[in-house]
């Protein structure tokens, strides 16, 4: 009880700071976040994961926290703000780490095709930033044509079609070995255009930090523009829906069309995420898309406090982040990881940070239960 | 494509496809039950499935059954074993509700949390026989394949046009259907079924009828766990293996069964069940094992399209005797 | 809200003044210290790999044989530290690890990846920084044959040797003229298969695809009873021939059994049990010679007979050491002193060609028979 009123209390005070220092105070967290690679006084530096002679590179962990920070806000679209349970989401995730292997990748079987057909020279392939409209663009017709024919249906039943479908996309692409390379995947998936240092790339297999900058700037764009979203009339039609929908189908808003756009959205930032993926990679296969990867992305939303953006962000850090930390306690970390998860679910049910009105409705929900059992 | 294999061999191929089905339908039992009653999806039941199968190792090793013993004593091993393993598999998901599920339901937490405990849940079973139990104990705990002798060895009893029928088969077969038509009976005829279905019709109207809601809970969690033990033994005798994950996949597909007969809906683990595994074998036939999963969940998706509440439709409450 | 304005003033310019004084004062705390040079030397290797999750199993037993390679290596100048990655065989966990050992120059060499998804994804970035890999057990054909990297060495034959010398086994050996292969449609039964196919021509039968985590191989076994097979070739690994393997013996099928090295381990009998007796295993490891101690160091350090790529670890390491005491003192040394390295191994006589593969001739392909849930030695296959 006092964690969230106290959790409340820091909100509360957020909203009544003067604009300013709410600017600055923003600007200063954007600035501490860009410098998170050079982290090095201690004893702040102990969060690095680059401690111990058996840890793993820190800023090369910052980016796939980013990245899954982009997943987190795309499925906190889908989950949280609409109220819908997708167990597919890795499904997104692959096709946009797909699209740019297909299309940007000279070794990709598409690619090779297309040169031949239309005689371009050997090596050629879609440009970069061609690639990031198509990677959008698949997963988003694959949002719609998932979510068509299946948004109509209740809840736990989207659950398990949505998983099924993240299966269909992993199998396929290990199956159709003429299109996308079969199970050993596809390599030389291009990197960002950038100017050359020190004889590389820009976008090098080495300088993550440079990635991490990138997914880090495509991230604060995508949360102002889910935040506009949220506050949004669509943001209002998806609230209305999560509550109550034949309610809200009353009051006029149609249901079916925003889960749609719901999961349009949800499903094209998870395919941009995963573009970054396979980009940063330079290699993509298909075991890198198992279902469990799903259940991950869940997790992330609902422990962080579904429903809110900045949970979203703290449950994908915190996911990523605490088991690249420890990675010295080796194959402790998936029990610890299950315990904590429950654990922490069993504690806090309303998430870490959980948005101001679910957490007030949580606690209706809490004393009706109460007051329930006190009936009894 | 291999129709021509299809059609010649069809017999055949139901009668694996019902036999693989029959396993999935008794998982199915324990998803469809929890939901009827909590209208909430038990992700550790995988999980409880697993442990059943460990159960039936372990009363193996502790009684020293192997393959080639008298009759007598195969009866009596594979009784034993059926009986740890429902016993282990209950108290499994029992366990679960206890610490994963009530304390939600005491605090109202929304359907997602307990998805999310789930998954915890079944996390830290998975592990406890890949990594805890490793670390104590030591083999056969760990993260590899691990064989069950075959007690009960596999021989052909008679034949159908064509068909061996064998001993294993016929078990699996009658065992999954016998236990399905025991639970339906016990849920449609007795007086804790009918708190059972009192409770899955509405909750609210049933504790204020003296229904106590927390023990038809907990009976729903114990009876779906005894039938995944009777699966495990099943299981063990058809492919004389067990893992730590192995739970993970048949999970999957008892869950998919569940929602194609109808989650909620008993008999419609068991069309569920049986459909899915004709229809995976039937794939694996056409084209081949590769492609089954695609096949699965494209059937479900199909199907739930024309019924979306699945093929006999939901509600435990609501199936009549 | 006066009072909580000046709180938030407060904050904001302490959080100027932290971002300020950290630009100034660091403090050195890159890749856990130990900066290698001059002529001090103190050097890390890396090894990377599965050690947690499921296929743990196949790769631990070399990270145990390079350790041993270690602890009995004996040198008074240098001092070689061991470090163990963990990647639970994922591409995705594998890259930051590379690009740690990448960034952190104490490291001279790395042994792996020991699978091939997580070496294709990692191999680009030891390139880049010229870190030298000695695979223990990435077998997958395009390592080595198409976008060769200069770091890259393996101590075992791609896929399609492999592939060639079970189909050799499957015609000379068990005189099979109807193979049915099955492949589990993963990275590493797939190609091995197709190799096997190809090899065989028409002494194959029929080929069916099944997958990883399947129990349930009704279907193939049905394929295989129409098709009347005199041998049965499965590339894949161990979880799941053993049900297969159990299916098939219960529908009355005794055709041998042949699968690759992916059933090559210590725990291949105790999952097959009874229905795996007989069953045999293809694999690029020699048996180790009796008069060697390797089996007997091996069982008193870690309480276990060496496993699967042992051997394989244990030459890898040897070479990084041979390479240190031939006064290698960095990352470009090693890399030429180990292309050019001849010697002796465990496994076998150790040699790279320019692609960073040994020598076909310097290769023995072995038949393991499984006796009473042991892997024994059977026969010397040359493909």
């Amino acid at each position: 009880m006092s964690q969230i009123t106290s959790a409340l209390r820091i909100g509360d005070r957020w909203d009544h700071a003067p604009k300013a220092v709410r600017w600055v105070a923003l600007l200063l967290l954007v600035a501490f976040a860009y410098y998170l690679p050079y982290l090095n006084i201690l004893p702040f530096a102990y969060v690095r994961t680059d401690l111990t002679s058996s840890g793993s590179d820190w800023a090369s962990v910052l980016f796939l926290v980013v990245v899954y920070m982009i997943v987190a806000v795309g499925l906190n679209v889908v989950i949280g703000l609409a109220g819908l349970l997708d167990l597919g989401y890795v499904g997104f995730y692959a096709l946009g780490a797909y699209s740019i292997a297909l299309f940007g990748s000279p070794s990709s079987p598409v690619t090779q095709l297309i040169a031949d057909r239309f005689g371009l020279s050997e090596g050629w392939a879609v440009p970069f930033a061609f690639c990031i409209p198509i990677a959008i663009l698949m997963a988003l017709v694959a949002g719609v044509i998932l979510g068509a024919p299946t948004l109509r249906l209740r809840g736990d039943y989207l659950a398990i079609v949505t998983l099924g479908f993240g299966e269909i996309i992993r199998i396929t692409a290990r199956n159709v070995d003429g299109v996308t390379g079969g199970a050993a995947g596809i390599t030389n998936v291009p990197t960002p255009p950038g100017p050359e240092i020190d004889g590389r790339a820009f976008f090098n297999t080495i300088d993550a930090e440079r990635w991490y900058w990138l997914a880090l700037t495509i991230l604060i764009l995508i949360i102002f523009l889910a935040r506009r979203l949220e506050n949004s009339r669509v943001g209002r039609a998806w609230l209305a829906i999560r509550e109550d929908e034949d309610a809200a189908a009353v009051m006029g808003v149609a249901g079916f069309k925003f889960k749609l756009w719901a999961f349009a959205i949800g499903a094209s930032l998870g395919g941009l995420a995963g573009l970054l993926f396979g980009s940063k990679q330079q290699y993509v296969e298909p075991n890198a898309f198992m279902v469990q990867l799903s259940f991950l992305f869940v997790a992330m939303v609902v422990i962080g406090g579904s429903g809110n953006i900045v949970g979203a962000l703290l449950g994908a850090f915190l996911l990523t982040y605490l088991p690249e930390r420890f990675r010295e306690f080796v194959d402790w970390r998936p029990f610890a990881f299950g315990v904590a998860m429950v654990a922490v679910m069993v504690l806090r049910p309303q998430g870490l940070v959980p948005s101001r009105r679910r957490a007030r409705e949580f606690e209706d929900r809490k004393q009706e239960a109460e007051e329930a059992a006190a009936d009894v | 494509m291999d129709f021509d294999a299809l059609i010649s061999g069809l017999d055949r191929h139901t009668l694996d496809g019902i036999t693989r089905g029959s396993i999935y339908a008794l998982v199915a039992l324990g998803y469809t039950m929890v939901y009827g009653v909590m209208k909430l999806i038990n992700f550790a039941h995988s999980e409880v499935f697993m442990v059943g199968t460990w159960a039936v190792l372990g009363t193996y090793t502790a009684i020293g059954a192997t393959a080639g013993m008298g009759v007598g004593m195969v009866i009596a091993a594979t009784l034993l074993a059926l009986l740890a393993a429902m016993l282990a598999s209950a108290g499994t998901a029992l366990a679960v509700e206890r610490i994963a599920y009530r304390p939600l339901r005491k605090k109202g937490a929304p359907p997602l949390i307990f998805l999310i405990t789930g998954i915890g849940c079944s996390i830290v079973l998975v592990e406890t026989f890949g990594q805890v139990l490793r670390v104590i104990f030591g083999p056969p705990f760990g993260r590899v394949t691990v064989n069950i002798p075959s007690v009960l060895e596999t021989t052909t009893l008679f034949e159908i046009g064509g068909l061996n029928i064998t001993n294993t088969r016929l078990l699996i077969i009658v065992g999954a259907i016998a236990m399905m038509f025991a639970l339906d009976t016990f849920v449609n005829k007795s007086r804790l079924g009918r708190g059972v279905r009192a409770v899955a019709q509405d909750p609210d109207t049933a504790s204020l009828m003296g229904v106590n809601q927390e023990r038809v809970i907990m009976l729903v969690f114990v009876l779906g766990g005894a039938m995944a033990g009777v699966a495990a033994l099943l299981y063990s005798i058809q492919y004389d293996i067990t893992k730590f994950d192995i739970g993970f996949f048949i999970g999957l597909k008892a869950f998919t069964a569940a929602v194609l007969g109808g989650i909620g809906n008993l008999r419609g683990a068991l069309v569920g069940g049986l459909f899915l595994g004709i229809a995976e074998v039937y794939a694996s036939i056409i084209w081949s094992s590769e492609w089954t999963n695609v096949t699965a969940f494209v059937v479900l998706v199909i199907i739930l399209m024309f019924r979306p509440t699945g093929l006999l439709g939901e509600s435990l409450g609501k199936a009549r005797a | 809200m006066i009072r909580s304005s000046k709180t938030w003033q407060a904050v904001a310019f302490t959080a100027v003044a932290g971002l300020a004084l950290s630009a100034c004062g660091t403090t050195d705390t890159d890749g856990g210290g130990g900066s290698a040079g001059g002529d001090d030397c103190n050097f890390k290797i890396g090894v990377m790999g599965a050690l947690s999750g499921a296929n743990a199993s196949i790769v631990l037993p070399s990270v145990d044989g390079a350790d041993l390679a270690l602890r009995q290596w004996d040198n008074d100048e240098c001092e070689v530290e061991l470090v163990k990655f963990d990647t639970e065989g994922d591409p995705a966990k594998a890259t930051p690890v590379a690009t740690q050992i990448a960034g952190d120059e104490s490291f001279i060499g790395v042994i792996g990846g020991a699978f091939s998804g997580e070496t294709r994804a990692t191999k680009s970035i030891y390139n880049d920084a010229g870190v030298t890999m000695v695979s223990q057990s990435a077998t997958a054909t395009d390592l080595t044959q198409e976008d060769q990297v200069e770091v890259f060495h393996r101590l075992v034959p791609y896929d399609d040797y492999q592939g060639a010398a079970i189909a050799k086994y499957l015609t000379d050996e068990v005189g099979a003229t109807k193979v049915f292969v099955v492949d589990n449609s993963e990275a590493y039964g797939e190609p091995l298969a197709d190799r096997v196919e190809e090899t065989l021509g028409d002494k194959m039968v029929q080929r069916d695809k099944t997958e990883v985590g399947q129990t349930d191989f009704a279907p193939t076994i049905s394929k295989m009873e129409s098709a009347q097979p005199d041998a049965i070739m499965y590339g894949g690994y161990i979880a799941e021939a053993a049900p297969l393997l159990k299916q098939i013996r219960d529908a009355g099928i005794d055709a041998p059994f042949v699968g690759g090295d992916g059933l090559y381990g210590a725990d291949f009998g105790n999952a097959v049990g009874e229905a795996g007796e007989g069953a045999v295993v293809m694999c690029p490891c020699a048996p180790i010679e009796d008069d060697s101690t390797f089996a007997a160091d091996f069982e008193e350090e870690f309480g276990s007979a060496p496993g699967a790529y042992a051997a394989e670890g244990y030459d890898a390491m040897s070479v990084f050491l041979a390479a240190l005491d031939d006064g290698a003192r960095d990352r470009a040394s090693v890399e030429e002193f180990v292309d050019g390295y001849t010697g002796e191994g465990l496994s076998k006589e150790v040699a790279f060609d320019e692609n960073g593969d040994v020598p076909q001739e310097n290769v023995s392909y072995w038949a393991y028979k499984n006796e009473g849930g042991t892997l024994v030695p059977e026969v010397e296959v040359a493909p």
